[in-house]
């Protein structure tokens, strides 16, 4: 006994819609999924397997939705929806008997398909999420027409026909349905890992820096890029120093300077990775945060009230100079001077007699750095650890290290003279895409640097890394060290049509991201703007929406009316058709009760000047029809005599 | 009865009887036109329907693209399958329509011709008739194909098919089209077989003929080669299937015994149970080839075998009433 088609095609719907969720799901619920359907396959194959009893799979879906609350502790949220969805999912398969059952599954596997989709939208999914609606679409056909005899690839062809012949009205709607701009419910937020920086910087606890090729954002600039020693993209401002390692510190804040802007202007636009935390990156201080769910903190850090859970594009306004008249507030001041009193007292006291021998502020962190550039420090990812009192054990003893190194312990030492000073984090630098238009940063773009307080100018951005090692700004990170990276990671550097095609796949992700995955109300305004509207309004969209979907739905109507659907008939009908209407245009036209030796004998009497040459055609299509060939050979024949009945016409 | 589905009973009475009146009467051949073409959504449908509400206001919330995208292709679908739906019906024609008698209690038989009318295919035509429904297979383009109904016959007489139902859930199962058909079609119905009286023998053999009776009327004498309007039943099918020629049974005595079937000669019961009894008496002649002759108040018909005399006498039986009887 074979599976019908309709289980073949539920179980894959299914399944199909638990693999969107593989790789986020815990692993034990693809597993269930997996056993259900092949028991319920099984079952349906052979006949000493049995589906469990009701009671057994009432005990089940307990202990699955107990499994979900003990992991999760709570049902809400895409991540335990989901695992409820594929749970619940599973135990209705074991139970599925009528059509209505069948039905329901369908929706379950729609229903894995909306959560992928609210998940994740990148360009990749998308032909599979395509896959999957066409795969419940052919589930469609079966579940209503048990035994219908229609071939799985006649099934295939006509549900694809469907979907394309719905594709421009999708396309449409797309583009003019109405978007709402804010949000009726909100999804709760999930726990999932975060890449990238984090608020805490330790860095002699890390021995090798991990080089991930993972994008971090994307930059599109407005006109001019700013040059590669520039491109400091501003992210956590870190206050806090044990003598080990740095934080933010979240609960203390102080009042804010005010800047004032000058120099040349950058316009552009950032399109965020989801990183799962709610801080932004710019270019440096913009000079007004974006939108209005954005802010600055005190310390000009750009944050976002939600965490950003999902791709997100802003744009923003920088200048290459900022300044500020403000005084340094009192609590100010004590934050960005704090050190731990009982470690890196050798540093320390360094610090203190070269405040000393220096004339003014600015002396003095000139003479830092060329503590930094002449004592022989080196530049490397793959630091040696430090002892507790990182600082003087880095200064005095290893003296190689990378970004967070050199930050620290630049920022350490100035403190220590008195000098307001804090480590800023983020990112420097960023592959240009010359397909797409903008550049590309990465998580091995990530840096460290410092900013000072200097009285009357306010905060400077001072980089110790680069006394170090000045390369490091303009090449990054991946070219600077030969040996950075995976061995592969290095190889398809090294070859220059791999990076094309990784740059444009980049593009192209880029521009799924901005065009489709963030096409929103405002992007519709800017479409209506441009079709010639004034002053465009949401519901001029509805109303080009409704026009569109009447505009299709009478083309959808002729398109089907013109095309006979699924089954032409057969090339040998046809030919005979041509056949007699050759003959019917001569003065003779076949009699509908009249069969093929019938006529060519009436031919033969009535009109012997057609007959010769319709009369063995209409012998050999009798033959054919009726008769018993061989199929081989009959293929042969039937296009022989194909191409003799087309011949008829073209003859005088 | 629960209230419920008395008020969909009463509905569908109200709006049967309506169609009726709107289209009227068909005649033979049938083409099933737009305009007495109806759809609907199947539960599945607005099933699917409410599912794609949902994800449409899910995507619309979170201003998820990908969502509305493949909401908009299914609302596509949808549409592109109510279509789809509607045209596996339209322009079919009926080009044929006959019934064939049944048994009281048992099922008569509405045989239709349907023809694609046209290069389109049909799939999954259901042709239903009262309760009684049945699925045509496919109907290739430019061809037709019989559908047999069987169609439950409780009582004697002549039972009207007042309408019956041409649907199609193609493709896709979210949408239901179908249309009422009116053609004066009826199916006769045969009284019973019932009954346990041994078969009454003609007066001018009766000695003879009770003496065959008495041997058991599954002896048979001898046999001979197939004649045309031979009974199947006396065919020797064992033989056939030894690749002999087709034989016949013959009875002894069968050629001269003719029985006498009258209806005034059985008293003591009532007029059903009388005709119940000689239809038994009927198919249990014709089994054995005996001849036999029907008298019914108002209507004779002489000693004969064959099975359009068959037919004749169980038609007589079918329609008779007290009145008389219209052959």
């Amino acid at each position: 006994m074979t599976l019908p088609a309709a289980s073949i095609w539920l179980l894959a719907s299914f399944l199909g819609g638990v693999a969107l969720h593989a790789d986020r799901l815990p692993f034990h619920y693809v597993l269930v999924a997996i056993v259900t359907c092949v028991w319920r396959a099984l079952a349906e194959v052979r006949h000493d397997i049995r589906l469990p009893p009701a009671w057994l799979r009432g005990l089940l879906a307990l202990a699955l939705l107990a499994g979900v609350l003990i992991q999760y502790r709570t049902v809400n949220g895409l991540g335990p929806g989901t695992a409820l969805l594929v749970s619940m999912g599973a135990v209705k398969l074991l139970e599925t008997r009528g059509r209505r059952d069948r039905y329901i599954m369908v929706a379950v596997a729609l229903f894995l398909m909306l959560s992928a989709c609210l998940d994740r939208q990148s360009m990749v999914r998308a032909p599979f999420y395509l896959l999957l609606t066409w795969a419940c679409c052919v589930s469609f056909i079966y579940i209503a027409n048990p035994g219908i005899g229609l071939s799985t690839r006649q099934a295939l062809r006509l549900t694809a026909r469907a979907l394309a012949l719905s594709l421009p009205l999708a396309l449409l709607l797309f583009v003019f349905f109405p978007r709402m701009a804010g949000q009726l419910w909100a999804l709760p937020s999930q726990g999932s890992a975060s890449t990238g920086l984090s608020d805490e910087m330790t860095p002699g606890g890390i021995s090798a820096l991990s080089e991930s090729d993972e994008p971090a954002f994307r930059v599109r600039f407005f006109g001019a890029a700013p040059p590669p020693q520039l491109r400091y993209w501003r992210g956590p401002v870190l206050h806090k120093f044990d003598g080990y390692s740095w934080r933010r510190d979240r609960t203390q804040s102080y009042r804010s300077i005010k800047m004032n802007y000058g120099g040349n202007a950058y316009r552009y636009r950032m399109t965020l990775e989801p990183h799962q935390r709610n801080w932004l990156f710019a270019l440096e201080t913009p000079q007004l945060p974006p939108s209005p769910t954005t802010y600055f903190s005190y310390d000009s850090q750009l944050l976002s009230a939600q965490p950003v859970t999902q791709a997100m594009s802003y744009e923003l306004t920088s200048y290459t100079e900022t300044s500020s008249s403000d005084e340094l507030s009192v609590l100010g001041r004590r934050t960005e001077t704090s050190l731990p009193l009982d470690r890196n007292p050798r540093s320390n006291a360094l610090a203190r007699q070269l405040r000393v021998q220096s004339a003014d502020t600015a002396g003095f962190i000139r003479s830092v750095l060329a503590l930094f550039r002449d004592r022989g420090f080196t530049y490397t990812l793959t630091p040696e650890l430090l002892q507790q009192d990182s600082v003087d054990d880095f200064i005095f003893n290893t003296r190689e290290g990378f970004c967070g190194h050199y930050a620290s312990a630049f920022v350490s030492m100035m403190r220590a003279a008195g000098v307001p000073a804090r480590v800023v984090t983020g990112y420097q630098g960023g592959e240009w895409n010359p397909i797409g238009d903008y550049f590309i940063v990465r998580q091995s773009d990530a840096h460290a640097w410092a900013e000072v307080w200097l009285e009357g100018e306010g905060w400077r951005r001072v980089d110790p890394t680069a006394v170090v090692s000045p390369e490091r700004l303009t090449r990054g990170l991946l070219d600077l060290l030969p040996d950075a990276g995976t061995q592969v990671q290095r190889f398809a550097r090294s070859l220059a049509w791999v990076q094309n095609l990784r740059q444009g796949w980049d593009a192209a992700n880029t521009w799924w991201n901005d065009n489709v995955a963030q096409f929103n109300a405002r992007a519709q305004l800017s479409i209506l703007r441009r079709l010639g509207f004034d002053s465009p309004r949401l519901r001029q969209l509805g109303w080009i929406a409704a026009a569109g979907l009447a505009t299709w739905a009478f083309a959808m109507l002729l398109w089907l009316a013109r095309r006979a659907p699924l089954q032409r008939p057969d090339l040998l009908g046809r030919g005979y058709r041509t056949l007699c209407a050759w003959a019917g245009r001569r003065g003779l036209a076949r009699a509908p009760d009249e069969g093929p030796r019938g006529f060519a004998s009436r031919l033969q009497r009535e009109k012997p000047e057609l007959a010769a040459r319709a009369v063995p055609l209409l012998e050999e299509y009798a033959e054919l029809r009726y008769g018993r060939t061989r199929d081989d050979e009959r293929r042969e024949r039937v296009r022989r005599w194909l191409t003799d009945v087309r011949r008829l016409r073209f003859a005088a | 009865m629960n209230p419920w589905r008395r008020i969909k009973q009463a509905w569908r009475e109200r709006l049967a009887s309506w169609v009726r009146k709107r289209q009227g009467a068909d005649a033979l051949p049938v083409t099933v036109r737009r305009q007495r073409l109806y759809i609907l959504p199947t539960r599945a449908g607005v099933g699917l329907g409410a599912l794609l509400l949902f994800m449409l206001l899910a995507g619309l919330n979170y201003g998820n693209n990908l969502a509305l995208l493949a909401t908009f292709l299914l609302m596509g679908f949808v549409l592109v399958g109510m279509n789809l739906c509607h045209r596996n019906l339209q322009d079919l024609r009926i080009v044929a329509a006959t019934t064939r008698p049944g048994f009281a209690g048992e099922h008569g038989q509405l045989d239709l011709t349907l023809d694609a009318g046209g290069a389109q295919s049909r799939w999954a035509v259901r042709v239903a008739c009262g309760a009684a429904h049945t699925q045509a297979g496919c109907i290739a383009g430019q061809g037709s194909a019989r559908v047999e109904l069987a169609v439950p016959t409780p009582r004697r007489g002549r039972q009207p098919i007042d309408r019956f139902e041409l649907s199609t859930t193609f493709p896709f199962g979210l949408f239901r089209a179908w249309t009422w058909i009116h053609l004066p079609l009826a199916i006769t119905v045969y009284p019973a077989a019932r009954g346990t009286l041994p078969l009454p023998y003609g007066s001018d053999s009766q000695d003879q003929g009770q003496a065959d009776a008495g041997q058991g009327s599954d002896e048979w004498s001898g046999m001979r080669p197939f004649r045309d309007g031979d009974s199947p039943r006396r065919v020797i099918w064992t033989a056939y299937a030894r690749e002999l020629p087709l034989l016949v049974k013959e009875y002894a005595g069968a050629a001269a015994e003719w029985l006498q079937l009258d209806f005034d000669a059985l008293s003591g019961f009532d007029s059903e149970r009388r005709l119940e009894q000689i239809c038994r008496w009927i198919l249990d002649a014709d089994s054995r080839g005996a001849r036999f002759a029907l008298a019914l108040p108002g209507a004779r018909f002489p000693a004969e075998s064959s099975a359009a005399h068959r037919e004749r006498c169980l038609q007589a039986l079918a329609l008779w009433t007290t009145a008389g009887t219209q052959p």
